[in-house]
């Protein structure tokens, strides 16, 4: 009777531990996906007006795959879809093409297109995979044009932020094509020197890229060890000042501008990043021990 | 999609979720202990006597003198007053602002485990119960008499408590996180809450009386005079003693709706726990098909309101199988007397599930509220009446690793109490010892899934 009673909470104990460390180490999916809305640009011609849907950027074990639902677009016409490296809101929306490598084509598979047919009902979707990942942060945005006319971006960058959708009307008047509608995938923020910089360091510093005000991609992880330095940047494209919870650091950001944090990760804990003035949430900062 | 605004009030940071090989090791050793709690038990009650010892008549005549209780009254009306103040006039900045830590942080959480270790140290600070002595007298003085109480109904038992209860909890965390920013309740809706309260409680105290609304409905009263009863300081007949401890708590469920109040203690700690873990994705499912109706602040305050009243509902299934299962086994009592006379084993459950969740947030806000909000208690720069303004709160005193081993202790430690305090009234209840035993089967089956999803929600990551 005491060997039993001493046996049974040592097997419950033995099973409990393997079970409960089996539960505590399964579910680590590589997979990581990137939503914009597509929007009518103002250059879009009438009939395209009421372009609307969604993009979606998967990257998978080191591919990429982009689809793209749009609803309203004329009925029955081509259109190509490029991946972009800007955010939809600039001056030329979406900016260059997204190349894989700088010195390479401009034709896939160094650049990520999609064509496609909107049916009668002026629905239309398409889908192109890579079998590269697009670096974290360059999928800006993805742009629909107007297919049949050459566009004429030099994809000179690396990064890869919009797709959009140009049409294929016939306009007496060349190029360039009407972009017609633009979802913001990763936001396309301007590649300024700061990030050739702190590549040339070696490390890679994430960039939380703020676009209207809001994180691009939902609220940025930064994950730190204690003892480590934290290093980040923020790009915003409003003026205010960036928050750093519990270690209580505060800077502030122009509008347009950049502004980089570094220093020891000494508090263990989870902490917000906000925007202050905005009370808008930018990143979640975690330093393990 | 809309992105939720979801934080606590005060929090500028989270404790990082429990690693997963300290998770196993706290299940593990509460499945060790309760293994080894069955097979070692004692075979007669020990708690159910409280083996009083009065600590002295001197002591007593002190502590317990018209001026102390004068004293310690005017000290809990002035520090009310100051929160209701500093709601009602300083900053908006809920960290800034005295009334937020002070109601929510040193009260809310600080009573708790004070009254378990010292007694109900509440009774005496309580502002409402002084004004209303002091109303009483001033009647008394006038009218000649004591005033006329209602007879309080007692089918309503501490219904009133438990409901109150929720209600401070939903104000804190339902309604305080959805004001579209992530920093959580405002300071002025915090003081008007505060004065909305005062005048029901002093309402309530005028037709039933002053100790009668403590002891049933004043929630503040009976959830903190609900820990106190584990602890060994006690009063008894206007004296000062030592009990055996948690032998006063056998006896704190008789009234009805007692149970109500553990439940929806241990329920609305789990709600908060849960919200910014396992139940976020449930929320947001809520809170997307509630958005097509209401405005997105109310259809959040919905959201999170369904999901507490789901969270209450599930604490109290499980306790009732828990009961239901004991009522089977040879011998048992009714239904009725089963359910009273169980909850108070879930009290030190509620106290562990506190511990666990708020322990950081206590000692990090509480530098605050000894320094700067002290010192500034509206937030606005305006005063310094202490010279500690400028301190600010030194994140770095807590380890991750000490909060873990505070969080998986306090657990296993609550675990252990109450499943002490459930075998012992089952050797009350059941004439045979074997029988006792075997109820106790269900009741391990109740602690064990309290704990394991205390242990859970600790452990849950968002990653």
């Amino acid at each position: 009777m005491r060997k039993a009673i001493r046996t049974a909470p040592v097997l419950a104990a033995i099973l409990a531990t393997v079970a409960l460390t089996a539960c505590g180490n399964s579910s680590d999916d590589e997979t990581e996906a990137v939503t914009g809305q597509l929007k009518a640009l103002p250059g879009a011609p009438a009939a395209d007006k009421t372009a609307a849907g969604k993009a979606t950027l998967e990257r998978v074990d080191g591919t990429t795959t982009i689809s793209l639902d749009a609803t309203g677009l004329e009925p029955n016409t081509d259109y190509v879809a490029h991946l972009h490296t800007g955010g939809c809101d600039q001056a030329d929306p979406g900016g260059p093409h997204f190349q894989f490598n700088a010195d390479g084509g401009a034709e896939p598979p160094n650049e990520i297109h999609l064509e496609l047919r909107s049916r009668a009902d002026g629905a239309a979707s398409a889908t192109a995979s890579s079998n590269r990942e697009v670096p974290a942060g360059e999928a800006g945005s993805v742009v629909i044009h107007e297919a049949g006319t050459e566009h004429a971006t030099a994809g000179e960058a690396s990064g890869a932020e919009s797709v959009f959708v140009h049409a294929g009307h016939h306009h007496d008047e060349p190029a360039p094509p009407a972009k017609i509608a633009c979802a913001e995938l990763e936001g396309g923020h301007a590649h300024d020197s700061s990030h050739e910089e702190a590549a040339s360091r070696g490390g890679e510093v994430p960039t939380v890229t703020i676009r209207n005000g809001e994180p691009v991609g939902g609220v940025a992880e930064l994950e730190f060890s204690a003892g480590e330095e934290v290093r980040f940047e923020v790009a915003s494209d409003v003026a205010d000042e960036v928050h750093v919870h519990g270690y209580d650091l505060m800077e502030e950001v122009p509008a347009g501008g950049t502004v980089s944090f570094d220093f020891p990760a000494e508090i263990e804990g989870i902490f917000e990043v906000e925007l202050e003035g905005r009370k808008e949430q930018i990143a979640e900062l975690t330093v393990n021990p | 999609m809309t992105l939720l605004p979801f934080a606590h009030a005060l929090a500028a940071r989270q404790d990082l979720p429990i690693p997963a090989w300290l998770f196993a090791w706290g299940a593990s050793i509460v499945l060790i202990v309760s293994f080894v709690a069955l097979s070692i038990a004692w075979r007669k009650p020990r708690f159910e006597e409280t083996r009083w010892r009065p600590l002295g008549a001197g002591l007593s005549r002190v502590l317990l003198s018209l001026p102390v209780q004068a004293l310690c009254g005017s000290i809990g009306v002035l520090l009310l007053g100051v929160a209701v103040y500093a709601g009602l006039r300083g900053t908006e900045a809920p960290d800034r602002n005295f009334a937020l830590t002070f109601l929510f942080v040193t009260c809310w959480l600080g009573f708790p485990v004070l009254s378990a270790l010292l007694g109900d140290l509440f009774r005496p600070f309580n502002p409402w119960r002084a004004v209303g002595r002091v109303a009483g007298a001033g009647f008394r003085a006038i009218a000649g008499q004591p005033p006329a109480h209602l007879a309080y109904p007692e089918r309503l038992g501490r219904w009133p408590a438990a409901i109150g209860l929720i209600a401070v909890v939903w104000l804190e965390i339902v309604y305080g996180t959805s004001g579209g920013v992530a920093v959580g309740l405002d300071p002025e809706a915090a003081a008007v809450a505060a004065l909305i309260y005062s005048g029901y409680t002093l309402a309530m105290m005028a037709a039933f009386g002053v100790e009668k609304w403590c002891e049933r409905g004043e929630v503040f009263s009976v959830y903190f005079g609900m820990f106190s009863q584990l602890g060994c300081f006690g009063t008894q007949d206007g004296e000062l003693g030592l009990r055996r401890p948690l032998s006063a708590a056998a006896r704190w469920a008789t009234p009805y709706g007692s149970a109500a109040v553990v439940v929806a203690s241990i329920a609305t700690t789990t709600f908060d726990g849960a919200s910014e873990g396992p139940l976020k994705g449930t929320i947001e499912a809520v809170f997307d098909w509630l958005s097509g109706a209401f405005a997105p602040d109310a259809a959040l305050r919905l959201a999170d309101t369904l999901l507490i009243a789901a969270c209450v509902a599930a604490v109290g299934l499980v306790y009732m199988l828990g009961v239901r299962g004991m009522r089977t086994v040879h011998g048992a009592p009714s239904l009725a007397k089963l359910r009273v006379g169980f909850a108070h084993t879930l009290i030190p459950i509620a106290l562990a599930y506190l511990v666990a969740h708020y322990f950081s947030l206590f000692v990090f806000q509480e530098q605050a509220q000894f320094t700067y909000l002290l010192s500034d208690p509206l937030g606005t720069g305006g005063t310094d009446l202490f010279g500690t303004v400028s301190s600010g709160v030194d994140y770095t005193i807590l380890s991750a690793n000490a909060i873990w081993y505070v969080q998986v202790g306090a657990l296993v430690v609550g675990h252990v109490i109450g499943l002490t305090l459930a075998h012992d009234r089952a050797l009350a209840y059941w004439p045979d010892y074997r029988d006792a035993s075997r109820s106790q089967y269900w009741m391990l089956a109740v602690m064990v899934t309290f704990t394991c999803l205390g242990l859970y929600l600790l452990s849950y990551s968002n990653q």
